[in-house]
């Protein structure tokens, strides 16, 4: 009987720890990135993004310009990240896509003073 | 019949389990992740160079003096004037349709040298223009169909002869956004002489108008 009380033990604990880990691998984050498609919201997809940025005259990112982000993204929040070569971050900023017909547009300001010839790619998220 | 009691090794055992059961949740909760990620878009931009020279150099000055001239279009010099009743205003623009930059590309750095022929004391402003001119058929008559901003981009002192070099990025990104850079108005802002500067018609070639261009798409 003690040992049938300690084998119960031991799986009740196994279950335990594994709920937290299940937790988070549900939300796709076990590695610590983002993994794409965790969720999904009907319409709200990246198939059409269109992405600029404005510069000031010293050369630094002032603005980023979304277009065509689906308007079945409204009410999400939108997050975009300014990556150098080596994909670290060099400035992001975030803000909730607004209403509207067709494509909506997002700008986002607020990155801080990043030089535009260090950004070499950005990376969008939108999250429920 | 076996009676299960809770000891105070067992409850401590409990409590241990219970910590590392909700590490986990406080692990994704720290990343701030409870929320739903619904996509994730990446894009890799393309860097390059696209300096100007004289070849795809466009300028000409306007005289107030003489309203309807165009021979600002052909002339070896550019004349920057600030004398009230015979002011004379510069402009200066490049072709950058060879540079193959779409509209969602962007200027990273863009810088604009002119050279002082003949030094004045005035300091020039540069004004950036909005709309088509052409250095054939503009003059000063033509000078209220432009559009021109209001606020100088930058400014250089014309005091001294010499290459004069300025930054022009965030026109030069606004003008790859609105698919056509139409360059800049120069003019005095201070001062109460004549500023010379070598055109892109110039015999030295080195003294031409020319801007160094680095975008990214």
């Amino acid at each position: 009987m003690k040992r049938l009380s300690s084998i119960i033990g031991v799986v009740v604990t196994t279950a335990l720890l594994s709920a937290g880990v299940a937790a988070a691998a549900s939300l796709g984050i076990v590695s610590g990135k983002l993994s794409a498609g965790s969720a999904t919201l009907s319409g709200c997809t990246s198939s059409a993004l269109t992405t600029t940025r404005n510069v000031n005259n010293s050369g630094n990112v002032t603005q980023v310009n979304l277009t065509n982000v689906p308007q079945a993204c409204a009410g999400q929040t939108v997050a975009v990240t300014l990556e150098n070569s080596s994909h670290a971050s060099l400035g992001s900023a975030s803000t909730t896509v607004g209403t509207c017909t067709g494509g909506c547009a997002v700008s986002l300001t607020g990155f801080g003073t990043v030089s535009a010839a260090n950004v070499t790619a950005w990376a969008v998220s939108i999250t429920q | 019949m076996h009676h299960f009691r809770i000891t105070p090794l067992r409850l401590a055992a409990a409590v241990v389990v219970g910590s590392f059961a909700f590490a986990g949740i406080g692990y994704a909760a720290s990343l701030g992740l409870l929320s739903k990620q619904l996509f994730v878009w990446n894009q890799t931009l393309t860097k390059g160079t696209c300096n100007q020279t004289s070849t795809t150099a466009f300028d000409t000055y306007v005289q107030q003096a003489s309203p309807n001239s165009t021979s600002g279009g052909t002339a070896t010099t550019l004349r920057i004037v600030p004398t009230a009743g015979s002011q004379e205003y510069s402009f200066i623009r490049f072709d950058l349709s060879g540079c193959n930059i779409p509209t969602t590309g962007g200027a990273d750095s863009a810088a604009l040298s002119v050279y002082v022929t003949t030094a004045g004391n005035s300091t020039v402003s540069l004004y950036p223009v909005y709309s088509t001119w052409s250095e054939s058929t503009l003059n000063w008559n033509g000078l209220g169909g432009l559009t021109i901003g209001s606020t100088a981009t930058t400014t250089f002192s014309g005091s001294t002869t010499g290459a004069k070099t300025v930054t022009v990025t965030a026109d030069v990104d606004a003008a790859i956004k609105a698919g056509t850079l139409w360059g800049w108005e120069l003019k005095a802002t201070t001062g109460t002489a004549a500023v010379v500067l070598a055109s892109s018609e110039n015999a030295t070639t080195s003294r031409r108008p020319s801007m160094t261009l680095s975008y990214e798409k």
